[in-house]
């Protein structure tokens, strides 16, 4: 039966946190291998081929940057980092070599099991997210992004976005749930050449807030990650 | 002088040569009056040094100011004019006298600077043990309960539920309260420390959304009212930092306004600078209190109460750092409507709207 199971790999040396994350995913009816450093999860994944990985950033015996790098040269599995609250450029770091997301520490279950089946969601397919594959749109709350009309609508209503923030918000629909690093908005707007100046991006993004969210200053649609990027809400379903 | 660079060589470089200048232009006003051995040229040259010595760094530029103005003297302002005569009476006496005035000024100087330097290091130590007491005396408290409600839980398995359930609780809510004192060290850490804050140009609004998010998560539907001007606003800062401060007003207004249900968050632009106010509408805070709240060790109520739902002195105290390590400054006062207020104003740039 447990075959059967999804598998999650937890890569943590904190005993408290790792006896924590298995009780938590087996309640919820995950398969969860426990690997207390990097060595072992290395090993691990490579022979069980996890649905998803949960990674501790700070293992005793190997970097969580280098991991990430070498998971990625051969697999697309979710990599969901787990940090104690180092600095934003680590996270930032930790997204852009390829992990999925990431949770800072303390974090609650609800949170952590949210996040799990976001980016599960996300990989499951090739193309980058299954309803929009489909549909061709992106539907959360009254906020509809149309990929093939390029428009997003708000109660139906044409919210009057420029070309440039559809573009951010169109990048920000796929990869919902998630958060999505000022570099990586940059590249898709300007090319590799982008530069680092968030700036402008900053600009942008409270252009679309006084279109689409009914209150800016609580923002139901899209949330700053401070010093990461922006994630737009995830249409659970 | 290991951490030299260019840009503060070519400050003093300037200052040493415009002093020099003058010096020497008002020698040669001075030598058309009386065309003659100038008898003044010696004490201006020496007041020159003197002032050099004084506003530059270090011994260097003294004494290159001392050696350049004996050439000076020599050359321009004792006969022959305009012609270099080492073997005039009294010109060792001269050169040696300059250099001396230089090199005193100059280790005066470095030493008054030296003592600001200690002092200031003083100050930073004495508010990083005052916060250091108060944080020790913080933790202890919610640990003693984790701990405490831990054990009992441990020690008496056949526990009624709802008993049970009570600790949970408790050790939960305890649990949460640590992590915000955890969050207002590490805060402390990044503000003082070296002053390394990771600014950027960021959105008023966005640290604003931010930090209602973060607030929300604990105390739900609590009312917060923004008011701010509709122009973007954009402004240099530690996002993280300044996000901390607005947590920890809104929260102090929960905990210590009492019968406050409301928040407001009022943004102002001022020349030169951002100002935001948050004001609820609850207790208020003692007149003989005011300057006190910022203070790492005060703690308020807690003698009236027993309770008194643990200090305020740290959120504050933390706040007060982090906007001070911005070039700002916080205030605290009571509200038309009695209730209490805190405002705190960041530097902006005139043209960050742009």
């Amino acid at each position: 039966m447990s075959e059967l199971r999804t598998k999650i790999l937890i890569a943590e040396d904190d005993s408290g946190i790792a006896k924590f994350l298995k009780s938590t995913l087996t309640a919820s009816g995950y398969n969860a291998i426990m690997c207390p450093d990097g060595k072992t999860a290395l090993e691990m994944i490579a022979s069980h081929c996890p649905d998803c990985i949960l990674l501790d950033l700070g293992l005793p015996d190997m970097d969580g940057q280098q991991i990430i790098a070498s998971v990625r040269k051969w697999s697309r599995t979710p990599i969901i980092v787990i940090s104690a609250r180092t600095t934003e450029e680590d996270k930032a770091g930790a997204l852009d070599l390829g992990a999925d997301d990431y949770l800072t520490k303390p974090f609650g279950t609800i949170e952590l099991l949210a996040r799990i089946r976001t980016a599960m969601r996300h990989t499951r397919t090739t193309s980058d997210n299954d309803g929009i594959a489909l549909s061709g749109k992106y539907e959360v709350g009254d906020l509809t992004i149309d990929y093939k009309k390029h428009r997003a609508y708000l109660n139906g209503n044409d919210a009057n976005l420029t070309p440039n923030e559809f573009k951010i918000i169109a990048l920000l629909g796929k990869h919902s749930g998630q958060v999505v690093t000022y570099q990586t908005i940059l590249k898709e707007l300007w090319g590799p050449s982008a530069s680092r100046d968030n700036k402008i991006l900053r600009v942008h993004m409270a252009a679309i807030r006084r279109k689409i969210e009914p209150n800016p200053y609580e923002p139901i649609y899209i949330f700053t990650e401070t010093g990461v990027g922006y994630r737009i809400a995830e249409n659970e379903v | 002088m290991k951490h030299w660079n260019s840009k503060k060589i070519g400050k003093n470089t300037l200052l040493m040569a415009i002093v020099l200048a003058a010096a020497v232009f008002v020698c040669l006003q001075l030598s058309k009056l009386n065309d003659d051995n100038n008898p003044f040229a010696v004490s201006i040259f020496i007041l020159a040094v003197a002032v050099i010595a004084r506003f530059t760094e270090g011994y260097v530029f003294g004494i290159v100011s001392a050696a350049i103005g004996v050439i000076c003297v020599n050359y321009m302002f004792t006969k022959p004019f305009f012609e270099f005569n080492f073997s005039i009476t009294g010109y060792p006496l001269t050169f040696t006298m300059m250099i001396l005035v230089s090199i005193i000024i100059s280790t005066l100087t470095t030493q008054i600077k030296n003592q600001e330097k200690l002092k200031y290091e003083a100050e930073k130590e004495k508010m990083r043990s005052n916060l250091l007491r108060s944080v020790s005396h913080d933790l202890r408290t919610p640990l003693t309960s984790i701990l405490g409600a831990s054990s009992v839980m441990m020690e008496n398995e056949n526990m009624a539920p709802d008993e049970r359930s009570d600790l949970i609780k408790e050790i939960n809510k305890d649990a949460k309260w640590l992590i915000r004192i955890t969050e207002n060290i590490l805060s402390v850490t990044r503000s003082s420390g070296n002053m390394t804050l990771k600014k950027d140009d960021e959105l008023i609004e966005e640290i604003i959304s931010t930090s209602i998010i973060k607030f929300r998560k604990n105390y739900g539907d609590f009312p917060i009212n923004v008011k701010m001007p509709d122009d973007l606003m954009l402004i240099s800062a530690d996002a993280t930092l300044i996000e901390q401060v607005l947590l920890n007003l809104f929260e102090n207004a929960v905990i210590h306004g009492k019968t406050a249900d409301k928040i407001d968050l009022i943004i102002t632009r001022e020349p030169g600078k951002v100002v935001f106010a948050v004001e609820d509408n609850g207790a208020g805070i003692p007149h003989d209190e005011l300057k006190k709240v910022f203070d790492a060790y005060f703690t308020r109520g807690e003698t009236s109460s027993g309770n008194g739902r643990r200090s305020m002195g740290i959120g504050l105290s933390v706040c007060q750092s982090i906007i001070r390590a911005h070039g700002g400054d916080i205030f605290a006062y009571n509200n038309s409507q009695g209730g209490a207020g805190i405002y705190f104003w960041l530097p902006m740039k005139e043209d960050a709207d742009e």
